[in-house]
């Protein structure tokens, strides 16, 4: 407690606030255009946090880029449905639905208020729990991960719109789509045809935005400039108190689900995201009306997402782990201010490192107000003339995909996916369970075969005893997607019903 | 006032460059325009982090910014065969590992390049040596121990490792071959997992740079029990040269290479600029706080370095192959 107190004295400095609203911007222009990932912005960013040798300014200039960021990649998704990131694709879903409806601010001030308020919430925790969670979060092996993973492609098949055969042929696909390339135990090549362009897969970025954007873009071009257009002229009117005020539920049980998964490691924002937007869309009592232009949509989406951010630092600060790249990099940040994360620097700096997520904390009433000025910027994209907006959105969607790696390849990537988007919504297909099917295939057969390597020759002893929270979460999970598959059932027959009357 | 903007436009974006370009060019001098340095890694390692910290210095001693390019992909052989295409005029350098130099002629079939005939050395920056790490509460307290122990069964020793063919894997797979030792090898993406996964229990042992377990180890959580080289690195722990391994086992030499055909003249701008950043202080307190040496070798000493390297890990590459 004391040491919680002195930290709060360190926080409260004019000039910590001036650099974490610095990279809170910073963090939100970069992370609003497409190809341009958190990583890469806080990486490029990285030197000023060293060169300014305080540790109050350089590491929390670094934590609002990082919290930036992640909401800055909703707004293409809103906008113009480009999702720059894994973490933002189940914003489009809902989101861009209401940009097209004219209601793009509203959108975007439901995604900023839910990130706010879910960031402050998840950060509050990891500041008081984060001694008696570091304990718990070496609990999570690869064989934990692979069973939640398992469940959650379950949980998503299940969910999907249109009929569960669709969802899950698209998952499927998405897992194959996965598995191309390199494999990860023996570095074997699958199904490249000997390029060795495909040696690393698919890459994500173009995979988004062909598969979001370029359908968006063939429809608004398609349809030329009608008035009843699929991007609307008008950015709407500003959102009510008590619209927020009905999502506040959605936000708080996705704050809840985003810091869980934020505390494993290796789980991470993308599926944070989608978990927090189909548990609200589980629980609402209109569930015909997601996937349509719903904002409880987007607060489940942007809160799941936002609330990962705050448990990443338990195992970094704790026991000096980075969860991802972007951890690794303020592991980086903090061993140049001479900090040394770990077991012991709760011992030794405790003083800073309080002082540092107490800033955390207080960054998010800035990340609200600067977030807030932001909004006018962004959406005058909504009011750019449509002969004009195609022609932009189609720059951005190849320079955004050229920009993640300059790989040139990746630009075939894009068109390739670009057709499979179209073909997939003139069919009614989602294209939701088959991203995540890539995004989650990967990691379940990477977990897995970890999982494999670890066990040894008593494999029941590993079961049973040793791996029993694995065990437990893979029997769950039939009954899960049972109960979930036949809710979905209910609502879809409900919906149909009511379109009849 | 439409027009006005519009001039001011015009002259900003394609003028203004334009004149200073053609200034810079005026000077003919290397290097005339900034330098890019590829790094065929993503975001966010240990390469990424050392990279950042030197050219944030070396500007000052080249006259031009030196840029980084992070080109990751193809486990480094991407980054590696823009470095090799590119014009040998020392306006692209590439900063890379003796794993990736030496190792993807064997590991990679059908390479387009070979770094031994098309990359030329301008500077070691520093190096790795690696240890050999368990918990301390584990069952493991020497390195006997723990050898007696792979040897008795295979499978009876689990490592975790932090990918393919880099800096924990090819560590490892030296020892075992030259101890005649078999370890069931768990891969993690990267040490910060494959150090998790030690201390959660999963796995009996690993590999790590000192400097990342340095608070584990002061915390009485990990035990190191062997260091790589002929000298020990911690008084109480044996190296590795004293458990039976050759003395260049181990070590992972951070480099900076540029494509061969770069004049000789550059080449010694490029050293010479490397050999004074490293006797800075400000540099060297920097690398300290991120816990690597600044122990720089010169390009051409380092080439000596390679030529024994090619050497050994042409055998080990050979061995595994033959298995």
């Amino acid at each position: 407690m004391e040491v919680l107190l002195a930290g709060l004295e360190e926080a409260l400095r004019i000039d910590t606030f001036v650099w974490i609203s610095g990279g809170l911007l910073l963090g939100m222009l970069m992370g609003s255009l497409p190809g341009f990932t958190t990583t890469m912005g806080m990486s490029v960013l990285v030197p000023i946090s060293f060169l300014v040798g305080d540790p109050l300014i350089g590491i929390p200039f670094l934590i609002g880029v990082y919290k930036g960021g992640i909401y800055g990649g909703s707004v293409p998704a809103i906008l113009i449905s480009m999702p720059g990131t894994g973490a933002s694709i189940a914003t489009v879903f809902d989101g861009h639905e209401l940009t097209k409806k004219g209601k793009a601010r509203k959108a975007l001030e439901m995604g900023l208020y839910a990130s706010a308020i879910s960031d402050f919430f998840s950060d509050i925790f990891t500041l008081v729990m984060i001694v008696p969670v570091a304990a718990i979060v070496l609990g999570f092996g690869p064989p934990e991960i692979a069973s939640i993973m398992f469940l959650s492609l379950v949980i998503i098949a299940v969910t999907s719109t249109g009929p569960v055969i669709k969802g899950l042929l698209m998952l499927c696909l998405g897992v194959w789509f996965g598995l191309i390339g390199a494999d990860p135990f023996s570095g074997a090549a699958r199904y490249t045809f000997g390029t060795s362009q495909l040696y690393d897969g698919f890459h994500l970025i173009p995979m988004l935005i062909g598969l979001f954007a370029l359908p968006e873009i063939f429809n608004a071009v398609k349809e030329g400039d009608q008035t009843n257009s699929s991007i609307a002229k008008f950015v709407g009117e500003h959102l009510r108190f008590n619209e927020l005020k009905r999502s506040l539920r959605t936000i708080f049980r996705s704050t809840a689900i985003g810091t869980l998964i934020g505390l494993v490691p290796g789980l991470g924002q993308p599926i944070a995201a989608m978990m927090g937007y189909i548990a609200a869309k589980n629980s609402s009592k209109t569930p015909e009306k997601f996937g349509k232009g719903e904002l409880d949509g987007v607060a489940g989406a942007e809160a799941a997402n936002n609330a990962v951010n705050g448990p990443t630092m338990v195992p970094l600060l704790t026991l000096g782990i980075p969860g991802d790249a972007v951890t690794a990099l303020l592991l980086g940040a903090f061993m140049m201010q001479g900090l040394r994360p770990g077991p012991t620097l709760l011992e030794t700096n405790g003083e800073i490192v309080f002082a540092i997520l107490i800033a955390m904390v207080f960054a998010n009433i800035l990340f609200l107000i600067i977030g807030y000025l932001t909004i006018p910027l962004f959406t005058k994209v909504v009011t750019i003339k449509r002969s004009l907006l195609i022609p932009v959105t189609i720059m951005l969607a190849f320079a955004g995909t050229y920009l993640a790696r300059s790989n040139p390849f990746d630009i075939v990537t894009l068109i390739g996916f670009g057709l499979v988007g179209i073909a997939a919504r003139t069919a009614k297909f989602d294209v939701a369970p088959m991203v995540m099917g890539f995004i989650l295939g990967r990691e379940l057969e990477y977990s897995f075969g970890q999982t494999l390597a670890l066990v040894g020759d008593d494999w029941l002893h590993f079961v049973f005893v040793e791996r029993i929270g694995m065990t437990a979460v893979v029997l769950v999970t039939p009954i899960v997607g049972i109960i979930l598959g036949t809710r979905m059932k209910r609502f879809r027959q409900r919906a149909i019903e009511r379109e009849k009357k | 006032m439409r027009a006005y903007w519009g001039i001011s436009f015009f002259i900003g974006t394609f003028l203004l460059p334009a004149f200073f370009s053609d200034n810079l060019l005026a000077q003919e001098q290397y290097p005339e325009k900034p330098i890019t340095l590829i790094v065929p890694y993503a975001a966010g390692g240990s390469n990424d982090l050392n990279a950042r910290i030197f050219t944030s210095f070396l500007d000052d001693y080249l006259g031009q910014p030196v840029l980084i390019k992070l080109v990751p992909g193809q486990a480094g052989q991407k980054g590696t065969l823009e470095a090799v295409r590119a014009e040998p005029d020392g306006h692209t350098l590439l900063f890379t590992d003796n794993y990736r130099d030496q190792l993807h002629r064997y590991t990679f079939r059908n390479n387009a390049y070979d770094t031994n005939t098309d990359l030329i050395t301008i500077a070691r920056v520093n190096y790795g040596a690696i240890g050999i790490i368990v918990r301390n509460d584990g069952d493991y307290k020497t390195w006997a121990q723990l050898e007696a122990a792979a040897k008795s069964k295979f499978g009876a020793v689990t490592m975790s490792h932090s990918g393919l063919w880099v800096a924990l894997f090819v560590p490892a797979i030296q020892v075992m071959k030259d101890l005649d030792l078999q370890l069931r090898m768990v891969p993690y993406r990267g040490g910060g997992p494959a150090k998790a996964a030690l201390l959660a229990g999963d796995v009996d042992m690993s590999m790590a740079f000192p400097a990342t377990v340095a608070a584990d180890v002061e915390a009485g959580r990990i035990r190191i029990l062997a260091t790589a080289g002929r000298e020990r690195l911690i008084p109480d722990v044996p190296s590795f040269v004293e458990i039976g391994l050759p003395p260049t086992t181990g070590f992972m030499h951070r480099v900076v290479m540029a494509p061969v055909g770069i004049s000789e003249e550059r080449v010694m701008i490029l050293r010479e600029a490397f050999s004074r950043m490293q006797q800075e202080q400000g540099y060297q307190r920097m690398m300290a706080q991120l816990g690597e040496n600044t122990e720089y070798l010169d390009g051409a000493a380092y080439e000596a370095v390679r030529v024994q390297q090619s050497r050994d890990y042409r055998e080990l590459a050979e061995s595994l192959i033959a298995q």
